[in-house]
């Protein structure tokens, strides 16, 4: 509607000029400006019959296959002609299969089980540790959950068997009426403070670092200006001005 | 009664006759016709003891446990209450006759053979089936409580719900409201020592069950409205389901509207389900062909569009705030004067509905649609703007045409920043399930979703997030301490909040000391739960008679508990403006709140119109009388608790600073100190957020430092409520937390 202002001036500029030519509207039945929203509908649209079931339920048979799904894949890359050849991997007994990565083993001897295990799909199946998390370590609140049995780094929630969210809730604050679905306009009018870090010279950062020193000093005299001195000697157990 | 019998003297005669005839067949026998003691509308001269004893209660044959459907309706049926001895009222038979025309009605003995075979039920009704009302007293026949002594309990998640309820259920059981029937909410108890059957706020049973760790006076939970999440709920099921295995005797039904009934079956270890179809008609969804650049924009279009092209029936818009549904009421208010002068359409009537509003405006969303502007005319139509209490909470019959735009404002915590913020986000698929719902109350209906179906499939989440997930869980975990949780990690809670938001909450009641380090609720922890109160105003209250200003604080406390007692009219702002600066304390908002508590206790003690003394000072009369409310409350848990009512004299120069430093026990954590000595911007100490003050503040010289009771996240950050302090009341009573830190960096 960003073109509404624009149409209801012509409007109005269109009703004067009809006033001049036909002076048939009394004045009490002229809209009132920018009015007029009911003769622009919006031309809706019925639901679809199938509903919202659009989730599909593959992804167990994706994990099981995993190993297999990534081969394809490399292979669909690399060269794209050739399909692998199933019929071969489903003859050789289910004893070979590498218990990683669910592909077939050539053979059990130890070079082409190595020559296996470098490939990219074995690979990528191997389980990977986790780096440990951010948290900070000195907080209160975390000495007691792991007081309580929970890790930090093990990557889970809480709750009776770790099933919690791992990271709160979070939401980005909206400040305009765009509705549901749509993406943010690119040429949207950028507020002036997001734009490219400033860079300072050598004075502004010398003036900067000023400014810091003075407001340390600030909060120091406050805090601990003579005023207090008497408090603070107490309360720290130092001995008094005098002695 | 005196006046009714002299009123309806003829019929009343003839129906005693019958009456009477009717109770010789309850009796089985005797003088029943002659003896005066038993005609019903002479019963109250005898009800010294004759009533207790001298009849046979309908209900002695019963078998707790193993009642039937057939059994109760007969007790209904009786011309005696079965739970007062007393006559019904014909009154009583006119509600009982609708009560049978529920949809859950006439699953009555399906409803009670389930109950009877299982300990934990799941109970499915859609709004509409009466399940609130009717549940509760099918348990309360089968229960008799009576015999065992023991309460049927029914929460509910908003107070005005179980108000209103209760006095409901009172009337269908023809019994006086805080005798048989009550209810407790908090800052109000109205039960009695006969009380059977209990409505309450989800947290006030969990403030019970802080003193009774297995509810034992209680034989029967319900939980209504279990779909809804709140914070209380979601800790009440993980105790009930703890409570549960000890005390097997002990039934519990949860009871949701919606459908995702399954979650709470697997949670209540398989818990068989019983669903009860509402009265609902199908509702036809519309979506729009492409996203929408203005949703404000588009809903008013929405409903002119429907105004102008459907057929009639009243049409529900939902948004977000008061700010933008006063702006959507005035612009289709002129939008439908315009249309009414350009074609033939029907008057519309608009209608706003949020929170804050007075409840004598919300009660004008129940008008009916207006007339035809002349005869012969389109009928006209009203349209309710609200925000989503109308999703669940209220039921507004002839609905037809709902407008979706697809958002609402939600309370969200941020445990990283300790802000907590209320902000526009998109509702979940659930959440616009429901809202679609409520088109289709009275007849078939449509609802228009400003928004693609893709939209709905791909933007939306599936659940609303519970508020457990959203909160800042201080108080929460305050109380779980006290309800002897020990292993917060462990709990089971339906949906487990975030960890860091936990370690947040411990943090905070360390910081006011009411947990020890090793996270175990130390003394003044103990006592702060006490207090229906966020941790950090209790503890306020607690420390504030070191401050000899206990009844002052007390004072502070109960205004800050209740919405915003200024009243600023959009239309007299000015005014409004000038009075509250007639209570303005230079030293900040909580003493100006104070002035004005205390003038309006002036004026109530000497004499006059006070409600009228309140609309001339622009303050809000129904704020400040259930503030005066809550300090009474308050006030008794002080005064049970041992602590100390005291005041500073008035004279005394130090009075206000008394109340300042007071202040500070409980928000030492929320200062802010100004960036520089000519800055507008503040900076808060805790967690280096620049703030400023909020405009309605009435300080006008810019202090250094000033302690808030709220932030307030809006396009810019503020802090509201705000009071200066010296910063050398923080050095002396918390120089742990402090200064410190300040001290690392300078030395």
């Amino acid at each position: 509607m960003a073109s509404s202002p624009g149409e209801n001036a012509a409007d109005a500029e269109n009703g004067v000029n009809d006033d001049d030519d036909y002076d048939e509207i009394p004045l009490q039945h002229k809209r009132p400006f920018g009015t007029s929203a009911y003769q622009r509908p919006i031309s809706f649209v019925p639901a679809s019959a199938d509903g919202g079931n659009l989730v599909s339920s593959s992804s167990q048979q994706q994990t099981e296959q995993k190993g297999e799904i990534v081969a394809d894949w490399y292979l669909s890359i690399v060269s794209p002609n050739t399909t692998r050849d199933d019929s071969k991997a489903t003859d050789g007994s289910p004893g070979e299969m590498c218990e990683i990565c669910n592909l077939p083993l050539d053979s059990l001897d130890g070079d082409a089980r190595r020559a296996h295990e470098t490939t990219l799909a074995h690979q990528i199946c191997i389980p990977h540790s986790h780096p440990p998390s951010a948290l900070d370590r000195t907080r209160r609140g975390l000495a007691v959950l792991e007081q309580q049995g929970w890790d930090p780094d093990a990557r889970d929630g809480l709750g009776a068997s770790g099933q919690g969210i791992i990271f709160p809730v979070k939401v980005r604050p909206k400040n305009d009426h765009l509705g549901v679905g749509l993406a943010v306009p690119k040429n949207l009018p950028r507020s002036k403070r997001d734009g490219k870090p400033l860079l300072l010279n050598a004075g502004q950062v010398r003036k900067q670092v000023r400014d810091d020193v003075k407001k340390s000093r600030r909060i120091y005299q406050e805090l601990f200006g003579s005023k207090n001195q008497d408090k603070l000697d107490k309360l720290l157990g130092r001995p008094g001005p005098a002695g | 009664m005196a006046d009714s019998k002299g009123a309806k003297r003829s019929s009343i005669d003839g129906d005693s006759f019958q009456d009477s005839k009717r109770l010789k067949m309850v009796n089985g026998g005797g003088n029943a016709t002659t003896d005066p003691k038993y005609n019903k509308y002479l019963a109250h001269q005898y009800e010294d003891g004759q009533n207790q004893n001298g009849f046979q209660s309908p209900l002695d044959q019963f078998q707790r446990h193993q009642t039937t459907a057939i059994q109760a309706a007969n007790a209904e049926d009786s011309d005696l209450n079965p739970w007062t001895n007393k006559p019904h009222s014909q009154r009583y038979f006119g509600i009982l006759k609708s009560r049978r025309d529920l949809p859950v009605s006439k699953q009555r003995q399906e409803f009670l053979d389930m109950y009877h075979s299982t300990q934990i039920l799941v109970f499915v009704g859609e709004t509409g089936s009466g399940k609130t009302t009717q549940v509760p007293q099918y348990v309360l026949y089968d229960e008799l409580p009576h015999q065992t002594g023991k309460l049927i309990a029914c929460t509910q998640p908003r107070r005005v719900a179980a108000m209103s309820v209760a006095q409901r259920v009172a009337n269908e059981l023809d019994v006086e409201l805080g005798e048989e029937v009550g209810y407790s909410i908090r800052f109000e108890n109205r039960t009695g020592p006969k009380t059977m059957l209990k409505y309450m706020t989800d947290g006030q049973l969990l403030r019970e069950a802080m003193h009774d760790h297995e509810m034992s006076r209680y034989s029967t939970i319900i939980l209504d409205e279990a779909h809804e999440r709140t914070l209380a709920t979601d800790i009440l099921m993980a105790l009930l389901k703890q409570i549960a295995e000890r005390r097997k005797d002990l039934k519990i039904i949860v009871m949701s509207a919606t459908l995702d009934a399954q979650k709470f079956q697997t949670y209540f270890f398989n818990a068989p389900l019983l669903a009860v179809p509402g009265r609902t008609f199908p509702v036809e969804i519309f979506y729009t062909p492409e996203p929408e650049r203005d949703y404000l924009e588009a809903s008013v279009r929405t409903v002119l569009q429907i105004h102008a092209s459907e057929p009639d029936g009243d049409i529900l818009l939902f948004l977000t705030g008061e700010e933008e549904i006063e702006d959507a009421c005035r612009r289709i208010n002129l939008e439908v004067d315009d249309m009414i002068q350009e074609s033939e359409v029907g008057p519309l009537k608009v209608y706003p509905l949020y929170g804050t509003l007075p409840p004598a405006q919300q009660q004008r969303i129940f008008d009916k649609a207006p007339e035809p502007l002349k005869k012969g005319g389109r009928p006209g139509r009203k349209c309710i703007i609200a925000t989503n209490i109308a999703e669940t909470s209220l039921t507004i019959d002839g609905i037809v045409y709902v407008v979706d735009p697809g958002f609402s404002k939600q309370k969200i915590y941020n445990p990283r920043t300790r802000v907590e913020s209320l902000l526009v986000s998109p509702i979940s698929k659930a959440s616009a399930q429901q809202r679609a719902g409520r088109a289709g109350r009275t007849r078939p209906g449509k609802c228009f979703r400003l928004y693609t179906e893709k939209a709905f499939k791909k933007e939306l989440i599936e659940q609303t997030y519970p508020e457990i997930l959203r909160s800042n869980l201080a108080n929460t975990v305050l109380e779980l301490k006290k309800l002897g949780v020990e292993d917060l990690v462990h709990f089971d809670l339906m949906d487990p909040p975030a960890p860091e938001t936990m370690m947040r909450a411990l943090e905070e009641l360390n910081y006011l000391a009411c947990l020890d380090d090793d996270g175990e609720l130390t003394k003044l922890g103990s006592l702060a739960s006490e207090f229906p109160l966020d941790p950090s105003l209790a503890v306020m209250l607690i420390s504030s008679p070191e401050f000899y200003c206990s009844n002052e604080m007390l004072s502070i406390t109960s205004l800050l508990s209740v919405p915003q007692i200024w009243v600023r009219p959009n239309n007299a702002r000015k005014r409004a403006d000038e009075m509250k600066a007639q209570f303005a304390h230079p030293d900040g908002d909580h003493l100006t709140l104070l002035n004005a508590y205390h003038a309006y206790k002036g004026a109530e003690q000497g004499g006059g119109d006070v409600k009228q003394w309140c609309h001339e000072h622009f303050l809000s009369f129904r704020h400040l009388s259930s503030a005066d409310d809550v300090r009474n409350q308050l006030k008794r848990i002080m005064e049970t608790q041992d602590i100390e009512l005291v005041s500073t004299p008035f004279q005394d120069k130090s009075y206000y600073v008394n109340i300042r430093r007071a202040l500070l026990a409980g928000f030492f954590m929320q200062v802010a100190m100004r960036e520089s000595s000519n800055s507008k911007v503040y900076k808060t100490v805790k967690d280096d957020q620049m703030v400023m003050i909020h405009p309605s503040t009435v300080v006008s010289s810019p202090y250094d430092w000033v302690v808030y009771n709220e932030f307030v996240l809006t396009t810019k950050n503020y802090v509201r409520t705000v009071t200066n302090i010296r910063p050398e009341w923080l050095l002396v009573c918390f120089l742990s937390l402090f200064v410190l830190p300040f001290n690392a960096q300078l030395c």
